[in-house]
């Protein structure tokens, strides 16, 4: 579904990402972990081209999204993302958040999008939170209204950049319910996270990023139980 | 008493004899339709103009849209309004024989400078995050500035562009020069017509004073709301 080839990032005289190859199939759920300034959120950045990679290739579905002339906004259409701090539209209301892309791409009429949408609200049990403003919603609703802003575009693809990152303990869990479940419905995941748990509950494939590169993947148990290399091994005994 | 009959008998021939308020009340309706015009005028170019501000190329270079930007924004900072308008009304715009108009857009280009580094500020403050997310679901630049970030531009900008109108109204006060009536030309005629100048002078400068006061109250209260709604 997405293939990477030697992706390079720079930022200035930064060299954050040092030449990237992975391939993503339909369906997996990959967990990316790694240290601070590894390199995990603008890896997974590119992937939508909200960085432009400084050179590499990706193709998503058998097209070079990283050719300059592809229509970025079409490609996007098609990729959720996720972010730490759940980026709500502060001036909409939580029905608007999730309508507002589908009737502005004319993906759906309006009233199309509204009952997609409370269907959506109903699977993460926020219905009733329809007409208020993000600004009333806790952390842990906020991300499930994103998660759902992302689902509304019915994507082949989800992105997460450590969703519960920015929550109170005690809000974590109501949102890794609502991953699993999407990733039970077959939902193919990149996330990047802390949450060994997750990784190791749901993750089909998990990623160790380190100074730019992929050092190591393996399936959830063979990664945790056998780390091979010495910077893996150190960074579990760190985390777990 | 006699001081007192004196001031009435001014004040009478300043503002009520032939029926003379009429004059300062036209008078302020012109000042006000400027002032009107011109801030809707400068809110659309200073936003359009914040826009090309910020523009940036691929590598982070400012755009020629910028540069022009920057242009137009030092010109009118660094000359005084009097010569715009004259530059206007006996230049640019020579042919046009209507001074509201000709005032109107000259004030209107003027706070358009200023507006766009009020809506530049305001942009700068929506959080990225907020562009970051309406273009990562497939919404354009454009589409993402329309509905998600200029509105929340706009709230941060209205205590500082509600001062802008204020000082539009006052700034105003010189369209005397293309040959309008406005309140303070109708004041400095009525001071040569009677021979009289304190009534029409400290008259018309009580208007203007309560008209700013007025809309500063008016001010503070938004912005007291806005804050509110912002931890709703
Ligand atoms: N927009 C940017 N401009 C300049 N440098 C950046 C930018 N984004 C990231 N970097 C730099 O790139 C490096 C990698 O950052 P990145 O955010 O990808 O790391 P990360 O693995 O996600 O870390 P964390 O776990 O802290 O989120 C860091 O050194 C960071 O300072
Ligand atoms: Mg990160």
């Amino acid at each position: 579904m997405i293939i990477v080839k030697d992706l390079h990032k720079k930022f200035g005289g930064n060299h954050v990402l040092r030449g990237v190859d992975y391939h993503i199939h339909q369906g997996e759920k990959i967990v990316v972990v790694g240290p601070s300034g590894s390199g995990k959120s603008t890896f997974l950045r590119c992937l939508n081209l909200l960085e432009i990679p400084t050179s590499g290739e990706i193709w998503f579905d058998g097209q070079l999204i990283t050719d300059p002339k592809i229509n970025i906004n079409k490609v996007r259409q098609h990729m959720g993302m996720v972010f730490q701090h759940f980026n709500l539209f502060n001036n909409l209301t939580i029905m608007e958040n999730i309508t507002l892309a589908p009737v502005k791409l004319k993906l759906m009429a309006e009233e199309e999008a509204k009952e997609n949408a409370l269907k959506l609200l109903n699977r993460v049990g926020l219905a009733e939170k329809a007409d208020a403003y993000p600004g009333s919603l806790s952390g842990g609703q906020k991300q499930r209204i994103a998660i759902v802003r992302s689902l509304a575009m019915s994507p082949k693809l989800m992105l997460f950049d450590e969703p519960t990152s920015a929550l109170d303990p005690e809000m974590v869990g109501e949102v890794l319910e609502v991953m699993k479940e999407l990733a039970e419905s077959g939902m193919t995941m990149v996330v990047v996270t802390h949450e060994m748990g997750f990784a190791r509950e749901v993750g089909t494939k998990v990623l160790f990023m380190d100074e730019g590169n992929i050092i190591e993947e393996n399936t959830p148990q063979e990664f945790f139980a056998n780390p091979q290399s010495p910077r893996l091994k150190e960074f579990l005994s760190k985390v777990l | 008493m006699d001081w007192l009959n004196s001031v009435l008998e001014k004040a009478n021939a300043a503002f009520v004899e032939k029926d003379r308020w009429r004059l300062y009340l036209k008078g302020l309706g012109i000042t006000m339709e400027v002032a009107v015009f011109a801030a809707l005028i400068g809110i659309v170019l200073g936003t359009i103009v914040a826009f090309m501000k910020l523009s940036t190329k691929r590598n982070g270079k400012p755009t020629i849209f910028a540069r022009i930007a920057n242009i137009y924004i030092d010109i009118i900072r660094g000359t005084p309004s009097v010569l715009q308008l004259l530059i206007m009304w006996v230049i640019v715009m020579k042919d046009c024989k209507n001074g509201v108009l000709v005032a109107c857009i000259t004030f209107g280009i003027n706070s358009g400078a200023y507006v766009s580094e009020i809506m530049r500020a305001g942009i700068l403050a929506v959080d990225k995050g907020q562009t970051e997310a309406g273009r990562s679901l497939g919404l354009s630049h454009f589409q993402t500035m329309r509905y998600i970030v200029i509105p929340q531009a706009f709230k941060n900008a209205l205590p500082p562009l509600g001062n802008e109108f204020i000082v539009l109204i006052k700034e105003t006060a010189i369209v005397g020069y293309v040959g309008l009536s406005d309140l303070t030309r109708v004041a400095n005629q009525m001071t040569s017509k009677l021979y009289e100048a304190f009534m029409p002078l400290i008259g018309s400068a009580i208007v203007y004073f309560t008209i700013i006061k007025i809309l500063t109250v008016l001010l503070a209260k938004l912005e007291r709301r806005l804050r509110k709604s912002d931890n709703r």
